[in-house]
């Protein structure tokens, strides 16, 4: 024997309940009129319906008599707790904490001033209460006020720890390249200077070469002044001592 | 004793009015009983616990805050009776079967079939069927009593039906 189809099984269980409009109800009809399976599918499912009806019926029948066998047996169950687990049943779940809170306030109050053993100095409590708070919230506070520093330091630190990473390279650098320029500033000097004592040692060299072609030059002058001299001595007096020979 | 408020007879039954608490049996009974069946799924069952349900409200009422809810009151122990009786059926379910006490034999059923069959549903889709056919409620009084939508508690019944249906035909007993 052949199944309903599956696709049509939700549809033809919604046809039975009565949860299909006339549009979806009247093509269902349709499917049915040509499909043997589904049309057994959908008689079951309403014969089924029909015994849950009778079956309801049957029990609602039955329930005068379930109702009386219930009250037949309370005739033979005492109301135990009647007056005895509650003295004042039905007050609502707030009414009966507020009078129980007002109840303990009210012992505690009592019970207070009762065993309260005389009235309490209050400017000397409080000065005294100052003196304690004083000593025993000095070093939290001394501790709290630290750590919150820390804490804030830690924060800015982290906060900001790219920008003073990238600050410090960049002075880094600057720094470098300052002290790169420098030395080459200085080594230039340094060249400097070397070349200058260096022209001023050729110069000097210069000078005292100078000094000695002036000495030279003026010694050969006076060499030459003093041949000159002694020549013309020497020919004066051969002028003198021999002037018969030179006439002729 | 004249039909009055739930309030009234509940606090008369405060007092150990058996009358009174009888109009409050006479009045939540039947959602009570049927409370039970949707969970146990079983008649015989219900009405057992059904009535220790009643009984122990009787007992109980003074637990009762608010007398004017005695009707939800009374329901939410028939549920929570009715659970810890199906746990208890479903941990005895490898025991020996026991005789049931002389006294409590019921006639045969023309729908023993069925109560079977349904016995064997799961309780979500068990209860709302219940409501639907034995109470005569529509689908929004049963949407709104489960607190679920209306399509969910249409989903549940067609599930529950076409379950229904699978199990007769499994038992030879299709309508």
């Amino acid at each position: 024997m052949n199944g309903p189809c599956p696709q049509m099984q939700d549809r033809i269980a919604d046809y039975v309940l009565g949860a299909l409009d006339a549009q979806q109800a009247e093509a269902l009809r349709e499917h049915l009129n040509g499909c043997d399976a589904c049309r057994r599918y959908a008689r079951n499912l309403k014969e089924q319906s029909k015994s849950l009806v009778a079956f309801g019926r049957q029990i609602e029948a039955g329930m005068g008599a379930r109702q009386n066998r219930v009250i037949e047996a309370l005739q033979n169950v005492s109301p135990a707790e009647t007056g005895t687990k509650r003295g004042f049943p039905f007050i609502g779940g707030f009414m009966r904490m507020a009078i129980a809170a007002a109840l303990v306030l009210g012992t505690g109050v009592a019970i207070g001033r009762w065993t309260a053993p005389r009235p309490v100095d209050v400017e000397q409590l409080r000065a005294d209460m100052e003196t304690s708070l004083a000593a025993s919230l000095r070093p939290a506070v001394q501790e709290a006020v630290l750590a919150q520093v820390d804490q804030r330091l830690q924060a800015g630190l982290s906060k900001n720890e790219a920008k003073l990473r990238t600050e410090l390279t960049g002075q880094i650098r600057d720094d470098v390249q300052r002290f790169a320029a420098q030395a080459a500033s200085n080594s230039e000097t340094l060249v400097e200077r070397r070349f200058f004592e260096f022209v001023q040692l050729v110069e000097e060299a210069r000078l005292r070469d100078r000094q000695h072609v002036v000495r030279a030059l003026e010694q050969m002058e006076r060499n030459r002044y003093r041949d000159r001299t002694e020549v013309r001595t020497g020919l004066a007096t051969l002028i003198e001592k021999k002037p018969a020979t030179v006439q002729q | 004793m004249d039909e009055g408020s739930d309030r009234e007879l509940a606090l008369a039954s405060y007092q150990g009015d058996r009358t009174a608490y009888a109009l409050l049996v006479r009045r939540h009974y039947k959602p009570v009983f049927l409370v039970c069946l949707g969970v146990l799924g079983n008649v015989h069952d219900a009405e057992d616990v059904a009535q220790d349900a009643m009984l122990r409200a009787f007992q109980q009422i003074g637990q009762l805050r608010d007398s004017s809810q005695f009707g939800g009151w009374i329901a939410a122990i028939a549920r929570n009776l009715s659970i810890n009786q199906l746990r208890k059926r479903k941990a005895a379910a490898k025991a020996p079967e026991t005789e049931r006490p002389a006294g409590h034999e019921r006639p045969e059923s023309p729908y023993e079939d069925l109560e079977q069959a349904m016995a064997r549903l799961p309780s979500d889709l068990r209860l709302p069927l219940v409501m639907y056919y034995f109470d005569g409620q529509n689908v929004k009084t049963v949407a709104r009593k489960l607190e679920i939508s209306t399509s969910g508690v249409y989903q549940k019944l067609r599930t529950a039906i076409r379950q229904l249906h699978e199990i007769l035909t499994a038992q030879g007993d299709t309508p």
